[in-house]
């Protein structure tokens, strides 16, 4: 493993640049790789080395004759397109021009193009018949030539004076060709005649190489991969990087085993004759000449047609007459393998070598030791390929990788022999004796985990809307399948550390906590297959993916030392119980896990997992009509707003200074495939109504409470966005039903709320998504129900003295005990003042709750308590060290104020202060109590009172004598211990305390009835 | 509408201003306003004005003796955040270049504006009535109430600045300090000129004329019993105010705390100077220089108090709205009390 990671690491930033440097170039590759098929690869054959010139200038040529292409079909865009490039290339070649001057093709194109467009734009007819797009393209091609041709004006002056005449296209380009090659003269024609030799007697070049595709298909796996690389090595050909010629040697090969599987014998050998002479004249390194002979190899193969075709490969690989043995072969693999990771090493060639290698040692019974030590080469080198760790593998790459996996795996079954290892040092490798157990250095745990990561990243990089998306996820089922099977291999004993089968237990729970089990979900329902087939699959399938879910976490639980695998299972475990509405064991599971309270540590994957999962719990709820937990639950995410980067469900479209370009490809790497992801509208949607389900009601009770608190930000923000909508149309997204429903229910009318949450639109948007549909629907009509009636009963009870519950029932077509349990749960809970009169089934109003005015009154009257309280302040700082007696006592004063004010709200508002009144006629500081309540908004007085400062104290002395007097012992008594010490007038401090607590305890107590009875 | 047939069928009689007579030494004493210039008013605020916004616009007219004759308005455009270019100067003189042309009043003799629920004391009222009073010193602000007036009856009011008032703003003084000086409190921010709304009497005639013919529907918007609506708004209104207050003396008061412990550290700073100076003095050694005490504790911003004062003139105007609407439903319910009983 750490062998693997580090050459691919090393690589990796060796050729970063280059790599990097080809990705943004990618457009423009398909075409050149296009127009090579098309014309050129005839002379491609040809061509071995060249200078840069002629290399730039071939790109040129290139540009300029598709360009011209593009102008005979009048294709503008692509005109357009082709012409940046051509600048660019242009731009590219500019030491070239410097040194040679400009090219005369060039300008003849910068001038023919001019002239054609010029052309084109009088032609105003043929530009109303062009279409949008071309029209576009015309008219910025034609801004941007006039532009660039001004810096060239006098060549094309000069040009136009003297134009070529005669020569037509193919000639010119013929020309510029021999001018700018160093290839000999006759090749031209050579071309030429085989060009049309070709075209006579085959199908053309595409349909070739797709020919020649389908047949690798057909050839054997080791054959077919070194054709598959030409094809994608042409792709990249045009990059500029030096290794140009081998390239255009593979080219050649294509066209040579084509054209002999064609039978057209004689112009291939013929061919093939130049091409040798010309290798010889030039002299190429070992490598490529290794290379060649294989491709000669191969070709002498096809011509034989089934026999083995190792022979002459082996004899370029090993000297003639060598024994193979398996020191050889392993020296040879040394050999092959030291090139790695350098930077002119072709690594194809490498794959290549290292399956001849595989062939040869079959061949010559070397044992399985070797065979697997090469396939776990091959397999790391089919890795290497991609030299960016970010970059993806081809898809035939991969498709190899997972027979070669197979294959290692086969033969690691049938072998018990065979003993592997990461960490068995690789002299101490036993390869060759079959007496002994072969040992042999590697880990195919590692390769498997890279080979699904590598599957991970190909999801990630595919169009998900895709044909190809849809390929590419059937090889799911075989990564499942080697990921089983490597399971059962690690399983047997000796096989696996626990550590070992910890790490591929995860992979395998990775890859089944999201599937929903629909056979498990139909058993549970008791339902049968409806076929018959069905029904033996159903069998054949065996466990339940909850058994396996359970068992694999179970033992990760148990024996796993890293805590990351432990989160994770854990994650995927809540995952899975939650997917198939196990809500309790879900739940169970993430409380006693105590995620919730590290998870922030954690690294983004897991803390990714992790949201998915709370998600997915939340949705869980949901479908449990567990509308709070469900709200709880999805809260986090929604709150945010960046449900979607959370899930890693895609990137947030941010500025640049916000992340670089390097954050970006970390975080692109973090995203969820697609076919993992959580529905995000489902997600927002179930939000918002369990937000509506919960809000609506809780708004309605607390209309008039100043300090009302929203449950739900992001339900506030839909509804404000709703109201502010200047004309309100019938709801059109998921947001809008929402809303209009919130706005129903407002008033109680459940049926309203019930068609804008459940209807057509709805149902195809959201709720069809659940597996249960019908289940979740019932409960969120039944839920609507309840919480409208609720609704109902806050906002309208000031209507009614009292109501049936008959009528309720009928109302909201709820049974006759639900709506009694709900009554009573409000009137318990003193949400609604009311009781139920048993014996007609009927609910009456108190009528206690005050009217919106009254309400607006006492949040004025605790407003001013407020303000003067403070205002007092201002008049204590005055005062200095005296004030601060007085504060203290403003206090008091105040909060007793409140706890009357408090009480009031609450029950028999007018009844205690009658009382109250009536007692405050006695003492004389009732007196003042009483004056205070007369006045009725009487705040300001107690302000004015307050404001009395000292002679309001010695009133209280006053009072308390008096109080001593004539009131008797009962009176005092009930006032507690405060009061005389207040009589004590100089101890201020111990009435005050008094006058704060325990005055008011007993004023709260029976004070008035206690003191009624003295009087 | 019925706004409008009061001030016809009682075209000579004052308004309901109970502007005491705090007129002091003003140069203006009376106001009196043509039908037209209502009229003006109140379509310019049915046209442009909604809810909470306001409308302004320029009063023209001139001063006989102590009397202010307001004879024509015009309304300043909308504004619209487009054209922040737009020179409302430029405007004004252009349109009162213009109506001297066609011959009418074109002296500048203040400002009107709308108001909603009566909350019309702001800072921005204040900063433009002054620079209209130092300008033009008989300058006054209409304020026109659309709500009370769509109860029944046209509330206008005339509005000057208070000459006290005025030094202040002068001087740009707003600490506890200057104000308390100046001796102003909110009641004497303001000061009500009497209205009088004239018409000439050719309109009259024409309006007696009218009178017979129109047919229009008697409305009864002064009978109007339900209050609660009108109550909440103005409630509310208060409470916002009530609560700035709460803010503003918090402020207040935070500052006088700061300022008392620095006097407090100021104070120990001078003791413990002094005390260490007898020391030196009496081992003979020199006494430390005094330093510049000021320089060491820097006094803390005390809070404008301008605002404050404002908040209370507008919180005494919702109050005293609320005690005429309050007394006036009261008036009604009884009225209405009465009637069911007779008819019963």
């Amino acid at each position: 493993m750490s062998r693997f990671f580090a050459t691919g690491s090393d690589s990796e930033s060796e050729e970063s640049s280059s790599a990097d440097e080809i990705t943004p170039k990618a457009p423009g590759t398909t075409f050149t790789k296009q127009s090579l098929l098309l014309s050129d690869d005839e002379e491609d054959t040809k061509r071995v080395v060249r200078s840069a010139k002629d290399k730039r200038f071939e790109e040129l040529t290139n540009l300029i004759k598709t360009i011209r292409n593009a102008m005979k079909i009048r294709d503008m865009s692509k005109c357009l397109e082709e012409f940046e490039q051509l600048c660019r290339a242009f731009l590219k070649s500019k030491t070239i021009v410097d040194k040679e001057g400009v090219p005369p093709f060039y300008i003849r194109i910068l001038a023919d193009l001019e002239d054609y467009l010029n052309q084109l734009w009088e032609d105003k007819e043929g530009k109303k018949k062009m279409n949008k797009n071309n029209a576009k393209a015309l008219s910025t091609l034609r801004q941007k030539i006039r532009k660039y041709n001004r810096d060239y004006e006098t060549e094309i002056a000069s040009y136009k004076e003297n134009p070529m005449a005669s020569a037509d296209e193919e000639e010119e380009k013929d020309e510029v060709e021999s001018g700018s090659s160093s290839d000999s003269d006759d090749e031209p024609a050579d071309a030429k005649s085989f060009l049309k030799k070709k075209s006579a007697t085959e199908a053309p070049p595409p349909n070739a190489s797709k020919f020649l595709k389908g047949a690798a298909d057909e050839e054997s796996s080791s054959s077919d991969g070194d054709n598959e690389d030409w094809d994608s090595d042409t792709s990249e050909s045009d990059s500029g990087s030096e290794d140009e010629t081998g390239r255009s040697t593979s080219m050649a090969v294509n066209f040579l085993k084509k054209t002999s599987s064609e039978g057209d014998r004689h112009t291939s050998e013929k061919k093939k004759e130049e091409r040798k002479k010309r290798h010889k004249r030039k002299e190429r390194i070992e490598e490529e000449a290794e290379e060649e002979a294989q491709e000669e190899g191969e070709g002498e193969w096809e011509k034989v047609k089934g026999g083995v075709p190792l022979v002459k490969e082996k004899l370029k690989m090993f000297a003639k007459g060598t024994e193979i043995n398996t020191t050889v072969v392993v020296k040879k693999l040394n050999e092959i393998l030291q090139a790695r990771g350098k930077k002119g090493t072709d690594r194809a060639a490498q794959i290549e070598l290292l399956h001849a290698l595989a062939n040869i040692s079959n061949e010559n019974n070397l044992g399985e030791g070797i065979l697997v030590k090469i396939k776990f080469n091959i397999i790391a080198s089919l890795y290497d390929y991609n030299p960016n760790l970010a970059a993806f593998m081809k898809a035939d790459m991969w498709k190899k990788c997972l027979d070669c996996i197979d294959e290692l795996l086969d033969i690691l079954f049938n072998n018990d022999k065979i003993f592997i290892g990461e960490n068995i040092a690789e002299d101490s490798e036993n390869l060759a004796s079959d007496s002994q157990e072969y040992r042999v250095r590697g880990c195919i745990l590692t390769l498997v985990e890279r080979m699904d990561e590598e599957f991970t990243k190909i999801m990630q990089n595919t169009d998900p809307h895709s044909q190809e998306y849809v390929d590419n996820l059937k090889d799911e089922g075989r990564v499942c399948g080697i990921i089983d099977r490597l399971m059962a291999y690690l399983e047997m004993e000796t096989k696996g550390s626990t550590e070992e089968v910890c790490r591929v237990y995860l992979r395998r729970i990775m890859h089944t906590y999201y599937k929903f089990d629909y056979k498990a979900h139909r058993r549970a329902l008791g339902l049968q297959g409806e076929t018959k087939s069905e029904q033996d699959a159903e069998e054949s399938e065996g466990e339940d993916s909850a058994f396996i879910m359970d068992r694999l976490c179970k033992y990760i639980y148990a024996k796993d030392r890293t805590d990351r695998i432990r989160t994770c299972a854990i994650l995927c475990h809540i995952y899975h119980h939650a997917l198939h509405s196990r809500w309790y064991q879900a739940r169970d599971l993430m409380l006693m896990s105590h995620l919730q309270d590290n998870i922030q540590h954690a690294d983004p994957p897991v803390q990714i997992l992790y949201n998915r999962t709370m998600v997915q719990l939340g949705i869980c709820a949901f479908r449990q009509g567990m509308i709070k937990d469900a709200h709880n639950a999805l809260l986090d995410i929604q709150s945010s707003g960046r449900a979607k980067e959370l899930l890693g469900q895609g990137l947030l479209m941010r500025n640049m200074q916000e992340r670089n370009a390097e954050q970006e490809k970390i975080e692109k790497r973090r995203q969820v495939p697609f076919h993992m992801h959580i529905n995000l509208e489902l997600l927002e949607c179930v939000y918002l109504v369990s937000a509506m389900l919960l809000e609506i009601p809780y708004m309605a009770a607390h209309e008039f409470d100043a300090r009302r608190r929203m449950i739900s930000k992001q339900f506030h923000h839909q509804l404000r966005v709703g109201e502010r909508q200047p004309l309100l149309g019938p709801p059109e997204s998921m947001r809008e039903h929402v809303v209009a429903a919130s706005k129903a229910m407002k008033m109680g009318d459940w049926r309203t709320c019930h068609s804008f949450i459940i209807n057509e639109k709805m149902n195809s948007k959201v709720w069809d998504l659940f597996p249960e549909t019908q289940c979740v629907r019932e409960m969120l009509v039944r839920k609507i129900q309840e919480e409208s009636l609720r609704t109902y009963l806050f906002t309208y009870s000031s209507v009614y003295d009292s109501i049936s519950m008959e009528t309720l029932k009928e109302m909201f077509e709820l049974e006759l005990p639900t709506v009694h349990s709900i009554i009573s749960k409000m009137i318990i809970n003193e949400e609604l003042m009311a009781s139920l009169d048993q014996p007609t089934q009927t609910v009456v109003m108190h009528r206690t709750e005050p009217t919106s005015l009254q309400n607006m009154a006492l949040q004025l009257a605790e407003k001013l308590g407020g303000l003067v309280e403070n205002n007092e302040r201002v008049f204590d700082l005055k005062q200095g060290v005296y004030g601060g007696y007085f504060n203290r006592d403003q206090k008091g004063g105040y909060q007793q104020k409140q706890g009357g004010y408090n009480r009031d709200q609450r029950g028999s508002y007018q009844q205690k202060q009658g009382g109250y009144n009536r007692d405050g006629q006695r003492g004389g500081y009732q007196q003042k109590q009483g004056g205070y309540n007369r006045d009725g908004g009487g705040y300001q007085r107690q302000g004015g009172y307050n404001r009395d400062g000292g002679g309001y104290q010695q009133r209280q002395g006053g009072y308390n004598r008096d109080g001593n007097r004539g009131g008797g012992g009962g009176y005092q008594g009930q006032n507690r211990g405060g009061y005389q010490g207040g009589g004590g007038y100089q101890g201020g401090g111990g009435y005050q305390g008094g006058g704060g607590g325990g005055y008011r305890g007993g004023y709260k107590g029976g004070y008035q009835n206690q003191d009624r009875r003295d009087y | 509408m019925a706004s409008r047939k009061e001030s016809m069928s009682t075209p000579t009689a004052p308004m309901a201003s109970t502007s005491s007579g705090a007129t002091l030494d003003s140069p203006v004493k009376q106001i009196q306003i043509e039908g037209l210039v209502v009229l003006k008013m109140i379509k310019h605020y049915q046209e442009e004005g909604q809810g909470t916004e306001v409308v302004q616009g320029v009063l023209l007219g001139l001063v006989v003796e102590d009397r202010l004759e307001i004879t024509n308005c015009f309304p300043f455009p909308q504004h619209t955040e487009d054209d922040a270019d737009f020179d409302e100067v430029q405007y004004q003189m252009e349109m009162m270049r213009s109506l001297r042309h066609v011959n009418i009043d074109h002296l500048h003799v203040g400002w009107y504006q709308s108001t909603y629920y009566g909350s019309f004391v702001s800072r921005a009222l204040l900063d433009s009535q002054f620079s209209y009073q130092h300008a033009i010193e008989e300058s006054v602000v209409l304020i026109y109430d659309p709500i009370k007036t769509a109860q029944g009856s046209l509330s206008l009011k005339a509005y000057r600045l208070t000459p006290k008032l005025m030094e202040i703003c002068k001087e740009k003084d707003f600490s506890a300090e200057g104000l308390k000086k100046a001796m102003i409190g909110f009641e004497h921010m303001f000061e009500e000129v009497p209205i009088v709304i004239k018409n000439s009497h050719l309109i009259n005639v024409l309006m007696w004329e009218l009178e017979e013919k129109s047919t229009v529907a008697d409305k009864h918007e002064l009978l109007n019993l339900s209050s609660s609506n009108h109550l909440e708004k103005s409630l509310q209104l208060l409470m916002d105010r009530v609560d700035d207050m709460s803010q503003d003396i918090v402020k207040y008061n935070t500052y006088s705390r700061n300022l008392s412990k620095q006097q407090q550290q100021k104070h120990q700073y001078t003791q413990r100077r002094q005390q260490e100076n007898a020391q030196r003095q009496t081992r003979g050694e020199p006494p430390l220089p005094e330093e510049d005490i000021s320089k060491m504790f820097k006094p803390p911003q005390p809070p404008p108090r301008m605002d404050t004062l404002l908040i209370a003139g507008q919180i005494n105007n919702y109050c005293q709205n609320v005690k005429e609407f309050t007394s006036q439903n009261l008036g009604k319910l009884f009225l209405a009390e009465a009637l069911q009983g007779h008819n019963s």
